[in-house]
């Protein structure tokens, strides 16, 4: 059963975690996976027990590429968790894949929430942080049975509109 | 069951005092707020045969408080659940009466909620393992409910152009309301440059955007309208309740786009069919402030207003005492204290009476000034019908729709 303590928390993945025993497992291997139904064959995250679109209860993981574009965020300066205290500021995005968005309806879309961060996992700097960025997955280990999946910042030219909170 | 209007009553309402230090314990606060809820009432302990409650692993069973004041329920059940619950037990409670289970239904939230546990995460909910769904968010410090909910405000700021200054006049509103209860935490009032040059919580969140965590218990009573016609005070009826109406993709805040829309999109139109009024021939509002933008999305989906000017609705005066329809005139949970949405329902039940109970010295007797600079009355005058607009997140949601 992996398990780690980071910044003052127990992680932990239970041997019969069906839904992010495998997620978790990919991790480690530097995969981000989401599941694939078995039946339908649309893909969802996070990665539950049954097809949101057609109930089948059977699925396979599927590797994904991890690339994105962020949805939404926040920037993070009083941290609840006193682990996260020498991390603040830091911003937590929402990030949209590139893979099956708006499938199978225009409100679908394979959305993962995630700190954004730099070369060295330390928090992406605030002035870099915005809506419609477009960003890839990195893995932060965290020991050598449990890594993070974590995105960052790619450079490429954004698709769509970018938004930065003004504030 | 049919039209809820004229056949079920809130009769009954009490709280204890809001405070971050109660020295009790939960059972003894629940105790307390029941007792007073009662006594409001005019009900004995052999008039109350159903006791009903939500918690979060943070409070006392219903059974130990009713044994407290001499219940012998006939039906009880403590319901997991924080924000949104009140709503969906007051028609629990009318279900239960319906079907014949019992006649007369207590419903209390007791929580040491800022001395004991937290709502945050912080203290016994933080010592427990993070797994299951809870690694999609906790290992990367979204732990929360601001840190959980204020990605949803920002993506409505950059959809519709809603801004902080906009909303912080929500904080304004319920400070301008609080200042005239007694009863509240914080009676300060504010001005939006106050909420601005707070501190950051979680942008675009500041500190003056969140509500006030408490310690509190507080409690009311649902029973027949043929039954509360011999009571204390003025009956107030149910015109209408949805409970916990959720939103698909409903295990994640975002996976349901858009993330702007929350609960009251699919409540709205059940909950007014049921009470066959609308949105326009509602009087007071008590619109979750668990800060300051949860009380503008739900306004805007129950349709006060259109999609997209929630802002520009609750920075006009509308929401304040002396506007249209003011929201939650207690100064709610940003400024009374928080209590996960009972208070609210609490409050329009003492404005549909007509007896808020403000600095005015004869408002037991619904004797109001209407004056509303600081320090006096709270009264909406003539006010005949309220909502109230549960949140538990973005995605999930209840309302009631009270009557005189």
């Amino acid at each position: 059963m992996p398990q780690v303590e980071y910044r003052g928390m127990l992680l932990v993945v239970p041997d019969n975690d069906s839904e992010f025993g495998g997620y978790f497992e990919a991790a480690r291997e530097h995969r981000l996976v989401v599941k694939r139904c078995a039946n339908c064959g649309l893909l969802r995250f996070p990665p539950g027990s049954g097809c949101p679109w057609c109930t089948s209860l059977d699925w396979i993981w599927q590797d994904v590429s991890g690339k994105g574009t962020i949805y939404s965020y926040e920037i993070i300066a009083h941290a609840i968790q006193p682990g996260f205290r020498d991390f603040t500021p830091y911003p937590v995005v929402i990030v949209e894949l590139d893979e099956q968005r708006g499938v199978p309806t225009p409100q679908d879309g394979l959305r993962l929430i995630a700190n954004l961060v730099d070369v060295d996992f330390q928090p992406e700097a605030e002035a870099n942080v915005a809506i419609g960025e477009r960003v890839d997955v990195v893995f932060q280990d965290l020991s050598p049975e449990l890594s993070l999946p974590q995105f960052r910042l790619t450079g490429e030219l954004p698709a769509g509109p970018v938004w930065q909170f003004p504030g | 069951m049919g039209r809820l209007t004229d056949k079920y009553c809130i009769v009954g309402v009490g709280e204890t005092s809001y405070s971050k230090n109660s020295g009790k314990t939960t059972r003894a606060m629940g105790a307390e707020a029941i007792r007073n809820a009662m006594r409001d009432a005019g009900l004995g302990a052999d008039q109350v045969n159903g006791v009903l409650s939500y918690h979060g692993g943070d409070s006392t069973a219903g059974p130990e408080i009713a044994a407290d004041l001499g219940i012998r329920p006939d039906f009880y059940m403590d319901c997991s659940g924080g924000g949104s619950s009140t709503e969906a037990l007051v028609g629990l409670a009318i279900g239960a009466i319906e079907v014949g289970m019992c006649e007369t239904v207590a419903i209390f939230r007791s929580m040491n909620g800022y001395s004991e546990v937290r709502i945050g995460g912080t203290g016994r909910r933080a010592a427990a393992p993070v797994a299951g769904s809870q690694l999609l968010s906790r290992p990367y410090g979204m732990v929360s409910a601001g840190q959980n909910f204020a990605p949803v405000f920002m993506r409505h700021m950059m959809e519709y152009g809603t801004t902080s200054a906009q909303v912080a006049a929500v904080k304004v509103a319920h400070s301008k309301h609080a200042s005239n209860n007694p009863k509240a935490f914080y009676r300060k009032r504010y001005t939006v440059e106050d909420v601005l040059n707070s501190r950051w919580i979680c942008k675009p969140l500041h500190l003056l955007d969140c509500c006030v965590e408490t310690d509190n218990a507080t409690a009311l009573i649902v029973t027949s309208a043929e039954r509360a016609a011999d009571l204390r005070r003025r009956s107030i009826y149910v015109m209408g309740v949805v409970g916990r109406v959720t939103k698909k993709r409903g295990d994640t805040f975002y996976n349901d786009a858009p993330i702007t829309d929350v609960a009251g999109k699919y409540a709205a139109e059940r909950v007014f069919g049921m009470a066959g009024i609308g949105p326009e021939d509602v009087h007071v509002t008590g619109s979750y402030d668990a800060f300051t933008f949860t009380t503008m999305l739900q306004l805007e989906d129950y349709g006060f207003c259109r999609k997209g000017e929630g802002g520009e609705y609750v920075s006009s005066g509308i929401i304040e005492l002396g506007g249209k329809r003011p929201n939650n005139t207690s100064g709610g949970h940003l400024c009374e204290g928080y209590t996960h949405g009972m208070s609210m329902v609490i409050e329009n039940v003492r404005q549909l009476r007509g007896q808020a109970d403000d600095s005015c010295p004869a408002w037991e007797d619904g004797v109001h000034t209407h004056d509303y600079a600081e320090g006096g009355c709270r009264q909406v005058r003539e006010a005949e019908i309220s909502m109230n607009l549960g949140w538990a997140n973005p995605v999930t949601g209840s309302a009631l729709i009270l009557r005189r």
